[in-house]
């Protein structure tokens, strides 16, 4: 066990400075302002800058558009992206898993110019995963895939595609083989979204967060672009989702977060110390200072051991830990503040930037991304508590009539 | 707070932390089977276990070498605590532990003796969780059954011995409560003044905290393990009742508790152990929600076995009512969220 602050060598002190400066010089007010507006995710002057430097995939080696950056140089980097804005880099962190099966599944001559745009922050892949009739069932895929000797058709529609609007890519699931179960007549490509028949609509969600929904009409995909065999996507996917449902259980010496949804808790943190702040300013009507108000110090205790519980459970529990934790005091901290809790970012006296305000319809979108709370407590019961599955309808079903 | 201190978050066991688990994992499993908790009721004490718990070194492990202990840190002691409260064991690990750390802590001369017979299981030792106040008895923790009690008297720490302990009180959680009148007790030798006094009470009831934690992470855990073999093998109207979310879903939200408990609960003996200084407040957290996860949890795995869940009959029972018989030991959980809260303003003051 060790929690101790790592001792960084000579070279990665001045490196962890150098970062820390340049980042605070990329992460200008217009960066926060764009994302404000456009809830992207994505910053293509941020990308490009840190991908000119190999610091956007920094661990990848130089030849690959990386820097080479050891696990603890790459730990570095990720908190101070932290400490600027996690949420301009999460297209980023959605890249990524495509990636690993870009990488691992396409022949090198079509994968290698495709990461180097990615490393280079030129290219961003999204992921076409679920449908209007579907959530997070995304083995049930019904966006059809036809194959017409070296070309695909492909047709259908694919929902909650985040950052379709500023990809180049999406690494989209589709049917190949309907008569198949479910979860072997997928095949899995990577569709260049400029392409004729995509057609990508904008959904907005509360937390101001933009996503969308995209419609493929006859969309010609060439047969280099499959990623993994024909009707094997269900393996080709398996790699990128267990290490979005797994991020984490690889303790690394410590150098990285126990917890999938440590992510959401540091916007809990942020709302914690943004309340403090408010307590030790702000004065009650009979003259005491909030920060000696029992109701401010218990509501403040009771949401620090929420933040510690969403940063110290492991793996997928600690997805839904955080969630919940967020959820849950996200709204308590805005009942403490009262009224002014309900203004937004650069509002009329309203409480630092905005942080509180935000929590509280960022919280409910954390619910539901990545797979629903629901889709993490039915993992959980499998494969931590080792309970039966279910045996719903719908179930994956590897032998056709075979029963429990 | 800083959110991105480059920290470790490296909640790996060392070989020897490892050895520590099993061999107390074992221990307690073999010598304390559920059919000896429930002899030992109600006073909640079994001097046979005692004696074993003795020769197994537990009461000389935590002490100091200087006064022939083993010099085992809070990280090795935690994990003691899950073991023994995985067995709900009849014992007073905790409070003899840290009481007769604090003393060893103390450096005093005058408790060489007692010292001694603490380490070798002869005397047990408890600590009050208030001041002395004139006229106001205290139930004191393992209070029937210690013969020392340790308390802070304004600002001195001092303790207060007798020859036989006062009588058990019955209570919910079948521990050995007693009311001691510490006042009044004219037996008793300062421990240590001003300073040094704060220091060591406040350092006993940070470390009781942390294993209290410990141990109704234990606790919770073995009380869920019991539920979910339940639920493999009840069924309703033609299905196993695991396969039912409304049963699932809140054993994986217990799950989820013990496991982010556990975490925080070895976390906060880390810190105590290397960093002190840091983290003030997280033996609070951790035994805020090491409460919170426990009383939730041993309500729900004794409520997700229906009626059989409510009979005093199901090892269940005794689980569910130590969750707060101990959970409540350590203070008032609410209590604690304000001592945090205000360290939560310090740290970004």
């Amino acid at each position: 066990m060790d929690f101790g602050f790592v001792e960084l060598s000579a070279d990665d002190r001045l490196l962890q400075q150098e970062i820390r400066e340049f980042l605070a010089e990329l992460f200008t007010p217009d960066v926060f302002a764009l994302e404000h507006e456009t809830g992207s995710g994505f910053n293509a002057k941020v990308y490009e800058a840190l991908g000119a430097r190999g610091w956007l995939y920094p661990t990848l080696p130089v030849e690959q558009g990386g820097a080479g950056f050891t696990a603890l140089q790459n730990r570095i980097m990720e908190l101070e992206l932290d400490r600027q804005d996690a949420r301009v880099m999460m297209m980023k962190g959605t890249s990524s898993l495509p990636m690993a099966a870009i990488r691992k599944y396409m022949p090198a001559e079509i994968a290698d110019p495709i990461l180097k745009e990615c490393a280079a922050g030129r290219a961003v892949v999204c992921l076409g995963y679920s449908e209007p009739d579907g959530g997070s069932d995304i083995a049930n895929a019904k966006v059809r895939a036809v194959q017409d000797g070296e070309m695909w058709a492909i047709n259908g529609s694919k929902m909650w595609t985040t950052g379709a609007h500023i990809s180049t890519y999406t690494f989209l699931i589709t049917r190949t083989d309907p008569e198949a179960p479910k979860h072997k007549g997928i095949t899995m490509f990577l569709v260049p979204l400029h392409s004729e028949g995509v057609t990508i609509q904008a959904i907005r969600t509360f937390s101001g967060e933009r996503t969308n929904i995209v419609f493929y009409e006859d969309v010609q995909v060439h047969d280099s672009m499959r990623i993994g065999g024909i009707n094997n996507g269900w393996t080709v996917l398996h790699g990128p989702l267990d290490e979005e449902h797994s991020i984490g259980l690889d303790s690394n010496g410590g150098l990285t977060d126990v917890s999938v949804g440590v992510g959401f808790s540091r916007v809990l943190g942020a709302s914690i110390n943004e309340v403090a702040q408010w307590a030790l300013k702000t004065t009650s009507a009979d003259g005491k200072s909030m920060a000696e108000d029992t109701r401010v110090l218990e509501r403040l205790g009771s949401a620090m051991v929420d933040y510690e519980a969403g940063i110290s459970t492991p793996g997928p529990m600690g997805r839904v830990k955080a969630s919940d934790g967020l959820v849950k005091q996200a709204a308590q901290l805005q009942d403490l503040v009262g009224p002014v809790g309900l203004l937004p970012m650069n509002a009329e006296g309203g409480i630092g930037v905005g942080d509180i305000e935000y929590a509280h319809r960022f919280a409910q979108g954390t619910a539901t991304y990545g797979g629903t709370v629901e889709v993490f407590r039915t993992i959980i019961a499998q494969h931590v508590l080792g309970l039966p599955k279910a045996q719903l309808p719908g179930a994956k079903v590897f032998i056709a009539g075979k029963k429990k | 707070m800083d959110l991105v201190e480059l920290r470790r978050h490296d909640y790996a066991l060392d070989e020897i932390s490892q050895e520590v688990l099993v061999a107390f994992g074992d221990f307690f499993r073999d010598q304390c089977p559920s059919s000896l908790v429930r002899e030992s009721q109600p006073v909640g004490f079994s001097q046979e276990l005692w004696d074993r718990l003795v020769e197994m070194g537990t009461t000389t492990m935590g002490l100091p070498e200087s006064v022939g202990g083993d010099g085992a840190g809070m990280v090795e002691l935690a994990l003691v605590a899950e073991e023994f409260g995985r067995a709900i064991a009849p014992v007073p690990y905790i409070e003899h532990v840290v009481t007769s750390r604090a003393l060893a802590r103390a450096n005093n001369p005058a408790l060489a003796q007692i010292i001694a017979a603490a380490a070798d299981g002869s005397r047990i030792l408890a600590l009050a969780s208030a001041p002395v106040m004139p006229g106001a008895k205290q139930l004191i923790p393992a209070g029937a059954i210690a013969r020392d009690v340790l308390a802070m008297v304004g600002d001195a720490l001092v303790l207060y011995s007798v020859d036989t302990p006062p009588a058990h009180v019955p209570n919910q959680g079948s521990t050995p409560l007693a009311w001691w009148d510490l006042f009044s007790m004219p037996n008793r030798t300062v421990v240590a003044t001003g300073e040094d006094a704060l220091a060591i009470y406040t350092r006993a009831h940070d470390e009781r905290m942390v294993l209290t934690a410990s141990a109704l992470v234990g606790l919770t855990e073995y009380a869920l393990g019991l539920t979910v073999e339940f639920t493999k093998t009840r069924e309703t109207m033609g299905v196993l009742i695991s396969t039912l979310q409304g049963v699932a879903f809140p054993l994986t939200d217990i799950a989820t508790n013990i496991a982010g408990a556990r975490n925080i609960a070895r976390k906060a003996a880390w810190f105590l152990d290397f960093d002190p200084e840091t983290r003030p407040e997280l033996p609070a957290i951790a035994l805020v929600y090491a409460a919170q996860t426990a009383t939730q949890g041993t309500q729900q795995a004794a409520h997700l076995q229906g009626g059989l869940g409510f009979t005093v009959e199901n090892d269940i029972s005794m689980y569910f009512l130590r969750s707060k018989g101990w959970g409540s030991l350590a203070g008032d959980p609410t209590a604690h969220l304000a001592a945090i809260g205000k360290h939560v303003l310090s740290s970004v003051n």
